[in-house]
């Protein structure tokens, strides 16, 4: 029996005990083939998953190695089917290659005849091909890359693509490390992308994606279209790639509804791509209208459909992904992996936590209790209305009150789902309120008032759950949330985690009813981030009152 | 002494000679015959025959058969030359199991064991009628020689499109008689032609030695590692099947077995495939742990109790030496704890491929190698060798119970099969622990195999969300619950965290715990048939007290309700009749006046009238009187044929089954074609008498024709009572 830090289940998941001398050597180890599931304090799980177990093939490795691996740091006997299913899936990767052709264009050519049968009879599949060219060989329609890619992926038979990318226009682009470093893990994530071809990185909220996609830009020198979530993440986007790379602002183009600039480097948001004008997408020769080297997807969680569909016709062009949470609570994860790629790159938050970069935070629940007159309104509400009714209550309003007086010398967030509550909170609290409705010249002002310290606290809406970026805000307050997001939960403490000038750690409150579905929807919204080892305190609204925090 | 029959040579062999015969064919004393007589017959007879043959392996199987193929009696000479010389060894072989016997003139083979073999052994065809020109064949034509080719190594039918319109190839050999028609679309190929071109051998080739297994070599470390990996595996899906069913018993099908549905929820929660559930679920029931209660309710057994209470090893051993001896194989496609899962042969191949393993040492054979191997040793005739897919099964269960470690015997299967001592299994177990580290995403993981109280314990407050060496269980809303329904209180749950977590319970636990806590009980459930109430308080407590009306089980669940425990009608009838006056209620509370005029809730169905019977038609009564004379004719027949039967009857010697069956192969074979009158007893005991012509014995049945009914029967040799020739 050894004793090693890792424990391999039979429903293949993979237990790291993280309090053992050896689990950073087990988890570099392992990382290239497990998907890291959840990073609690202790023990941190990963899964074996078929996608998992070909990206490892796609990057070089082989069933040995995995299998030694998984010998090497297994505290108890491995099961063996687990080892045989490990080498079976890891086979299947490969016996399927695309491949560009001189004469045919894209082709799908296999080692196994058998396979290749198999697939071409598949109804989805045949539709996509071409012409026989010979037992191994069969052509592919080269618009379909992407649909093809999916179609096998989706039959157990990946295909490796060879195919290669397109290298797009090129266009000088240079990091510009003047004051500042890029950080040891941003470059592994640009390096693992750009080794990958494509793929999606994974890093904490305030932990520098923006970064990343600038590392990436640099390895690709070429024009880059970027698509971001809203016109304030672009304007973000575009002061940053001026702060941190040799590209100056007439390269820079912004493509949005206010604004229809294509440069070099091109920021579009989703809505303007995703507008529809008499039933056809109007700006979809964006595209199109640049022989784009790199394409970048913001927050990559948020991915609308349509652009999904996009995506999947532009296969030769080489992808990033950008997200902190690669959950989606469509259930979409198999579209990003198939279209955009596979994840490259992933790190605990409580391991860059660790490092310094991102802020040490606190979550705390504040349970208020309803009044007596509020739980009968409460149990008569009709179920759509129950939600609203229970996060919206008026107790909370006390709560929050109660809290920015006690964080007064802080930058305080408040945020929330519904705007009746926020006007209110607003009113209430004497801050400005920013939501959908408020114009971006407006919005901008009051960021920046926020950043300079002029206004200590803002009232947002869920405009304000991504990309926005206030390093100064070290309070943030949840009162109502769409239902139980876990990746809106997480975005949120994002806004807090940037790293404060004096090293403060942030905190986070969320104001939940007792004994209503707000508490059980907290209890879901909280999963990720338990996962990703942040414990939440739970504090009676009373202790707030009392000043017991 | 003269040896004329097979009797005879088993009465020549002396005691260590039979002592060799029954130690390779042990069905031939059980029950030990009463003389030789009766062990010959025996010994010849189908059933124990078909054993014999299918206990040689493949070697002794072909000299055996190419012995049948020779014409009796045969010298040792002769059987080695259409073999080859190692067949001495194999000759000696199947002498000693008296599959082959020395007579006064030299080798014979026991009657019966030809039609054990088959037709058309070896892929040769009948012997011709009459005598060929074997040197002619030599000189056959190229067309010829092609026809030769494709059935000489059998097997000996070909089809042709019209015997009576053969290709010239055929034509030349139909002329020679090389060849003949059997029907009109199927030729037959001479024995001795065929074996003239083989060389006079009889197989093409004579496997004399057994197939070397191949495959990779399993280091021992890993070899028993994986071993007690699948050896703790396997026992703690046993254990989580039967505490499922302790709980949610499964219901069995009407045609006996567990059904797909509760097949797939075992399969769910265990997470494996199905044919893995469904082993589990087939070993717990041969080894009794489980059963089908009366009530076709599928639950574990006190024997269960006690099997957990055992040390691993003997739990392992329990399971496993079920497993060894049973002819039940749960791969075949039918429920498991069905009735269809049944082969006779699956207890023999599966200790023949775990003797083969035990020989292999620590070699992990691939299965084409196991399976050549095994067919050589089991070459089954009828069925074609024994399926792959049997191996595949006794391999891949071998791998779950752990008496392989990827696929080379293990420790404990040697062990095991040796007889030896299992306890190391006991000490080579990871040792358990008694501890768990709960995190703060509400989940609790056990760092190893848990002791059993405290996994017990856990199962009761938390959901199993990974299974393995180690465990992960998730605290959830309704897992606690769970453990408060079984009568935890909250404060127990969370003191039995904090004994047994070595990491601080987190807080929002704790919260989940006190909130459920608060919650559970709140509402309560509970049965009655009817109520009683009533706005005047003081007339309810009159009522609670009042002794005439106790037999109502009164109970007060609110100041002005009471519920009892008898229907309204009667509730109403009782408090009546104490001297109170109460009304009845409907369902929505109105007070119902007077007694509800009632109506049936089924369809009418009046009783059917029984008439008088219809005249007989002229056609009907002329029938029934012709069936009434008939009937009567043949009864006065068989009165007088009984008598006369009777007579000769008393005539008849007695003679026991063996006599019998002597005197009847005797009769066969020196005038078939006479008649015979035997006495036979019909399933009550009582004999008659019968004239019969003989046809054939077969598997101690005589078939006969029956002169009285002129239909050919079958009399069991057993209960004719004598025999005479007319």
């Amino acid at each position: 029996m050894s004793d090693g830090p890792l424990i391999v289940q039979s429903d293949k998941t993979l237990l790291l005990d993280i309090d053992h001398p050896l689990s950073v050597e087990c988890r570099r180890a392992i990382a290239p083939f497990a998907e890291l599931e959840r990073a609690p304090e202790h023990m941190h799980t990963y899964r074996l998953t078929n996608l998992g177990l070909w990206n490892a093939r796609a990057a070089g490795h082989d069933a040995e190695m995995v299998i030694d691996t998984l010998i090497k740091y297994s505290r108890y006997a491995v099961p063996h089917a687990l080892l045989i299913d490990v080498a079976e899936q890891m086979s299947r990767y490969g016996r399927l290659r695309l491949e560009a052709d001189p004469i045919h264009g894209l082709i799908l050519v296999t080692t196994d005849t058998a396979v290749l049968e198999e697939v071409i009879r598949a109804k989805k599949i045949a539709p996509l091909l071409g012409t026989r060219i010979d037992n191994e060989t069969i052509a592919v329609h080269p618009s379909q890359r992407g649909a093809i890619k999916q179609s096998l992926l989706r039959l157990g038979w990946p295909a490796e693509d060879f195919a290669g990318y397109v290298d797009g226009q090129a266009h000088p682009i240079e990091l510009k490390q003047d004051g500042w470093k890029i950080r040891e893990y941003q470059e592994h994530a640009a390096e693992g992308f750009w080794h990958g071809g494509s793929g999606v990185v994974v890093l904490p909220c305030g932990a520098g994606k923006t970064i990343v996609g600038a590392a990436a830009m640099a390895h690709a020198k070429a024009t880059t279209l970027i698509l971001v979530t809203n016109t304030v993440a672009a304007r973000q986007w575009r002061d940053e790639l001026l702060k941190r790379t040799s590209l100056n602002e007439d390269e820079i183009g912004e493509y949005s509804g206010s604004k229809k600039e294509i440069r070099p480097v091109t920021i579009a948001t989703y809505q303007v791509m995703t507008k529809k004008k008499n039933g056809i997408y109007a700006h979809l020769d964006l595209f199109d209208s640049h022989d784009w080297g790199l394409i970048i997807y913001d927050e990559v969680h948020l991915l609308p459909a349509p652009i999904f569909r996009f995506t999947a016709d532009i296969q030769s062009r080489r992808r990033l992904g950008l997200t902190a949470t690669l959950v989606r609570e469509d259930g979409m994860e198999g579209e990003v992996f198939s279209l955009i790629g596979p994840k490259r790159f992933d790190v605990p938050w409580k391991e860059i936590e660790a490092q310094g970069y991102i802020a040490p935070a606190e979550c705390i629940e504040v349970r208020v209790n309803l009044t007596e007159a509020e739980r009968l309104a409460y149990a008569t509400a009709e179920p759509e209305e129950r939600y609203r009714y229970c996060a919206t209550t008026r107790t909370k309003r006390d709560v929050v009150q109660e809290l920015v007086s006690l964080h007064a010398k802080e930058q305080i967030l408040v945020i929330g789902q519904y705007l009746d509550q926020l006007d209110d909170l607003g009113e209430t609290l004497g801050a400005p309120v920013i939501q959908g409705s408020t114009p971006q010249k407006v919005r901008e002002e009051l960021f920046q008032a926020f950043r300079t310290g002029e206004i200590s606290c803002l009232v947002v809406s869920k405009v304000a759950n991504f990309s926005i970026d206030l390093p100064e805000a070290t309070i943030a307050i949840q009162v109502s949330g769409a239902f139980g997001s876990r990746q809106e939960e997480a975005q949120r403490l994002g806004r807090v985690l940037r790293p404060k000038a004096d090293g403060r750690g942030a905190r986070f409150y969320s104001v939940v009813s007792r004994d209503t579905i707000d508490q059980d929807f907290a209890q879901n919204r909280q999963r990720f981030l338990a996962e990703q080892g942040y414990s939440y305190t739970i504090i009676d609204a009373d202790d707030v009152f009392q000043g017991k925090i | 002494m003269e040896i004329r029959s097979f009797a005879d040579y088993l009465r020549s062999l002396d005691d260590a000679g039979l002592i060799t015969l029954f130690e390779s064919r042990s069905d031939l004393i059980s029950p030990v015959p009463s003389d030789i007589s009766s062990l010959a017959v025996r010994a010849s007879s189908i059933p124990s025959l078909v054993r014999a043959v299918d206990s040689l392996n493949k070697w002794q199987l072909q000299v055996l058969e190419a012995a049948s193929v020779i014409s009796e009696p045969f010298t040792e000479k002769e059987l080695l030359q259409c073999t080859d010389k190692s067949a001495k060894f194999a000759l000696a072989a199947l002498v000693d199991r008296a599959l082959i016997y020395i007579g006064h003139d030299g080798y014979r083979l026991p009657g019966n064991l030809r039609e054990v073999l088959g037709n058309e052994v070896a892929g040769l065809g009948p012997v011709a009628s009459k005598k060929l020109k074997l040197k002619d064949l030599d000189n056959a034509p190229a067309a010829s020689k092609k026809v030769l080719d494709a059935m000489v190594w059998g097997p000996p039918r070909g089809a042709v499109a019209d015997v009576k319109k053969p290709n010239p190839g055929l034509k030349w050999l139909l002329d020679e008689g090389f060849v003949s028609p059997v029907n009109q679309q199927t030729v037959v190929l001479h024995r001795e032609v065929a074996l003239h071109l083989r060389g006079n051998k009889v197989h093409r080739e004579l496997i004399a030695q057994e197939p070397q297994l191949s495959g990779r070599n399993v280091e021992t470390k890993s070899l028993q590692l994986a071993a007690i990996s699948n050896i703790t595996t396997f026992l703690r899906w046993t254990e989580e099947v039967l505490n499922f069913w302790g709980q949610q018993p499964a219901m069995a099908l009407k045609a006996g077995g567990l059904g797909i549905r509760d097949l797939r929820e075992i399969t769910q929660h265990l997470g494996v495939e199905s044919e893995c559930a469904s082993f589990i679920i087939e070993v717990a029931y041969i080894s009794g742990l489980v059963t089908i209660d009366p009530d076709d309710r599928i639950l574990p057994t006190h024997q269960f109790d006690i099997w957990l209470s055992y040390p691993a090893s003997v739990k392992w051993e329990n399971l496993v030496s079920a497993w060894l001896i049973t002819s039940r194989l749960s791969g075949l496609d039918a429920a498991p704890m069905g009735p269809e899962l049944d082969r006779s042969i699956a207890a023999t191949v599966r200790k023949k491929v775990l003797a083969l393993l035990d020989g292999a040492d620590s070699l992990a054979p691939t299965s084409d190698s196991l399976l050549a191997t095994l067919q050589w040793n089991l070459p089954y005739r009828r069925t074609g060798g024994v399926p792959a897919e049997y191996l595949h099964w006794i391999t891949r269960e071998a791998e779950w119970l752990g008496i392989t470690g990827q696929g080379a015997l293990s420790p404990y299967g040697a062990a095991l099969l040796n007889n030896r001592d299992l306890t190391a299994i006991d000490s080579d177990l990871p040792a358990t622990v008694d501890h768990i580290l709960i995190q703060s995403d509400n989940t609790a993981i056990a760092p190893g195999p848990l002791e059993h109280e405290v996994a017990e314990e856990l199962d009761l407050i938390a959901d199993i969300e990974s299974r393995g060496a180690a465990t992960v269980f998730r605290f959830s809303e309704s897992s606690l619950r769970r453990g408060l329904d079984h009568g935890r209180t909250g404060e127990e749950i969370l003191a039995f965290l904090k004994k047994t977590s070595k990491t601080p319970v987190p807080q929002p636990l704790e919260y989940l715990i006190g909130d459920i806590t608060k919650k559970h009980g709140k509402l309560r459930v509970g049965s009655a048939s009817s109520f009683i109430r009533c706005e005047d308080t003081a007339l309810i407590t009159q009522i609670l007290r009042d002794k005439k009306v106790e037999a109502l089980g009164l109970r007060r669940i609110a100041p002005e309700v009471l519920i009892c425990t008898h229907e309204a009608d009667d509730a109403i009838h009782i408090l009546r009749a104490a001297g109170y006056l109460p009304a009845a209620e409907d369902s929505q509370g109105l007070l119902l006046s007077g007694p509800r005029i009632q109506r049936a809730q089924t369809k009418a169905r009046p009783p059917r009238i029984i008439g008088e019977f219809e005249n007989p038609s002229e056609e009907n009564l002329a029938i029934a009187v012709r069936t009434i004379r008939t009937g009567e004719k043949s009864s006065a027949k068989q009165s007088t044929l009984r008598d006369i039967s009777q007579e000769a009857l008393g005539s008849l010697p007695r003679s026991t089954a063996n006599e019998t069956l002597e005197i009847l192969t005797h009769h066969l074979r020196e005038n078939p074609s006479k008649s015979l009158s035997i006495g036979y007893a019909d399933n009550n005991g009582l004999v008659s008498h019968r004239i019969i012509d003989p046809l054939k014995i077969s598997a101690g049945s005589l078939m006969a024709r029956d002169h009285a009914t002129g239909e050919v029967l079958t009399f069991r040799i057993p209960r004719i009572t004598g025999v005479a020739t007319l």
